[in-house]
């Protein structure tokens, strides 16, 4: 399936060719970190900023994937789909090569804001949990890239998608608990968060932050993502004919 | 090389294509009609990106729906609209092609195509940079890098100017020299006239008629044109488009 990385080239080389995306999507997170973990006035808990970083580095890779769908909407307006479609490669590999470029460039995106992190004075102290810490991301990334994307097939414009995507991602967000731990939460919050994907995540980086490791979580994020690219490359494999 | 039989196409209750019998040996085939006949569907469902409804379609032997993906492998599809990445130059877009399609040496097949399409001076630049004419002719060169045995153009010479087409028709010219099956749509008569071997007229989905453009004009007598064949036998007017060009000009004018 070399076609995967093909595809993952030509998404990767367009978006470094526009500098403005690069800076904007390497900058954006970091701010979120430095404006919520420092800014804020009510604080949840003692040391916010190592509870807050696992939340934004969720949260970045929660948005970056569901905006990566938005590739497939442009690849699908603009008539570039078609002519993948008509090749021989699997077509799975479009999808596949779409989540790779997502998830790759998601990792970037936390990657910066682990160094800012760091700066901040946020210590993990295991070499193993910063390798584990990329795979709980790169495993959430997998999922909803391949949620986004396989969305994106299904929808016909660029406005019907970018209602989906905030359909999905806000609620997700902030019935989680990214900004405040369970303990704070109203009953009816808890309830919620409890069952959100995203509190998952959020709970097995901040485990890994602390030197733990959480198997189970990982086991689960990567059977759900192994669940939904399945799903994705069955509804690929199905588009036209 | 393309066997069609009783090709059908329904979106919803609409009947794009109805019940179409085409045989295309090698050579170049127009496909002629006004908007909306269904000339992008039946090419879609030749290059297995929509499923005919019923009827049944054969590309170089291969069934359209059972063998789809030996179809993929004999044809290339340059569809309507213009799809090339402005952010890549010429060379990246036509080497994405050859890799996709697993093409063996493929650094000197890319530079082969770029020169037979006159793109080498500017493959190294940005497609941003190209002119409509250009962005034609390199997604001739991505859909000729893997030496596909049928060729499907979607309105190759939309929007481009008198020279810029005619330069595009003479590669076609050359590919059918060189053994190639064209099938293609267009909505310039004079175009089809003078390259197709053969054309059909496709209206409302049914073909209404089909031969080559010397026998249809000389069915309509001395002196006629494609043009004139194509007025005969299309039914469908502005009129049941329900566009009324009358109105609209007046209400230009009062504004
Ligand atoms: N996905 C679709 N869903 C519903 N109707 C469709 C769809 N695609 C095409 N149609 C309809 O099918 C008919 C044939 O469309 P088609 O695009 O094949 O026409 P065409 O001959 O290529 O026209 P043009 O010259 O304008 O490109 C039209 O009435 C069109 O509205
Ligand atoms: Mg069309």
């Amino acid at each position: 399936m070399k076609q995967i990385f093909y595809y993952f080239e030509r998404d990767m080389r367009k978006w470094t060719r526009s500098r403005i995306n690069v800076v904007s999507s390497l900058v954006m997170p970091a701010a979120w970190l430095i404006l919520v973990g420092l800014t804020l006035p009510i604080r949840f808990t003692d040391n916010y900023l190592e509870f807050l970083t696992p939340s934004i580095l969720v949260m970045t890779m929660l948005f970056s994937s569901l905006q990566g769908g938005a590739l497939m909407i442009f690849d699908k307006v603009l008539g570039f789909l078609n002519k993948f479609l008509a090749m021989p490669s699997p077509r799975e590999s479009i999808l596949l090569g779409k989540i790779l470029f997502i998830s790759t460039r998601g990792l970037l995106q936390a990657t910066v804001i682990l160094l800012i992190a760091a700066l901040l004075g946020v210590r993990i102290h295991s070499p193993f949990n910063i390798v584990l810490i990329y795979l709980t991301l790169f495993l959430f990334g997998v999922l909803f890239s391949a949620l986004a994307t396989t969305l994106a097939l299904h929808i016909s414009d660029h406005d019907g998608y970018a209602a989906v995507n905030s359909m999905i991602s806000m609620p997700l967000f902030f019935a989680s608990n990214a900004l405040m731990p369970y303990d704070q939460m109203p009953e009816w919050l808890r309830m919620l968060a409890m069952v959100n994907p995203l509190s998952h995540t959020i709970d097995s980086i901040r485990e890994l932050f602390m030197g733990g490791v959480p198997v189970e979580g990982i086991v689960g994020l990567a059977v759900a993502a192994g669940v939904m690219v399945c799903v994705g490359t069955v509804q690929f494999r199905r588009t036209g004919v | 090389m393309i066997e069609i039989n009783g090709l059908t196409k329904n979106f919803n209750n609409l009947c794009a294509v109805d019940n179409v019998d085409l045989e295309i040996t090698n050579e170049i085939f127009g496909l002629l009609g006004p908007n909306g006949a269904g000339k992008s569907t039946t090419v879609m469902m030749l290059t297995t990106l929509l499923k005919p409804s019923s009827g049944s379609a054969r590309v170089c032997g291969y069934d359209v729906v059972k063998d789809a993906k030996k179809v993929r492998q004999s044809i290339s599809y340059v569809p309507q609209d213009m799809a090339v990445d402005i952010k890549l130059t010429g060379r990246e877009n036509v080497m994405l092609y050859a890799k996709l399609y697993g093409v063996p040496d493929r650094n000197t097949r890319v530079d082969d195509v770029l020169e037979l399409l006159g793109l080498t001076g500017r493959a190294g630049d940005l497609v941003r940079t190209y002119s409509g004419g250009m962005r034609r002719r390199l997604e001739l060169a991505q859909a000729l890098v893997h030496e596909p045995k049928v060729l499907f153009l979607d309105e190759p010479t939309l929007g481009l100017d008198v020279a810029a087409r005619k330069k595009i028709w003479e590669h076609i010219s050359a590919l059918r020299k060189r053994g190639m099956t064209i099938f293609m749509t267009t909505h310039y008569m004079e175009e089809a006239d003078e390259y197709c071997d053969r054309v059909a007229i496709i209206d409302q989905g049914t073909i209404v008629a089909l031969d080559s453009p010397e026998n249809l004009k000389l069915g309509l007598g001395n002196d006629a044109s494609l043009n004139d064949v194509f007025l005969e036998n299309v039914k469908t007017g502005e009129d049941q488009t329900g566009f009324d060009a009358y109105k609209f000009r007046t209400m230009l004018r009062r504004r």
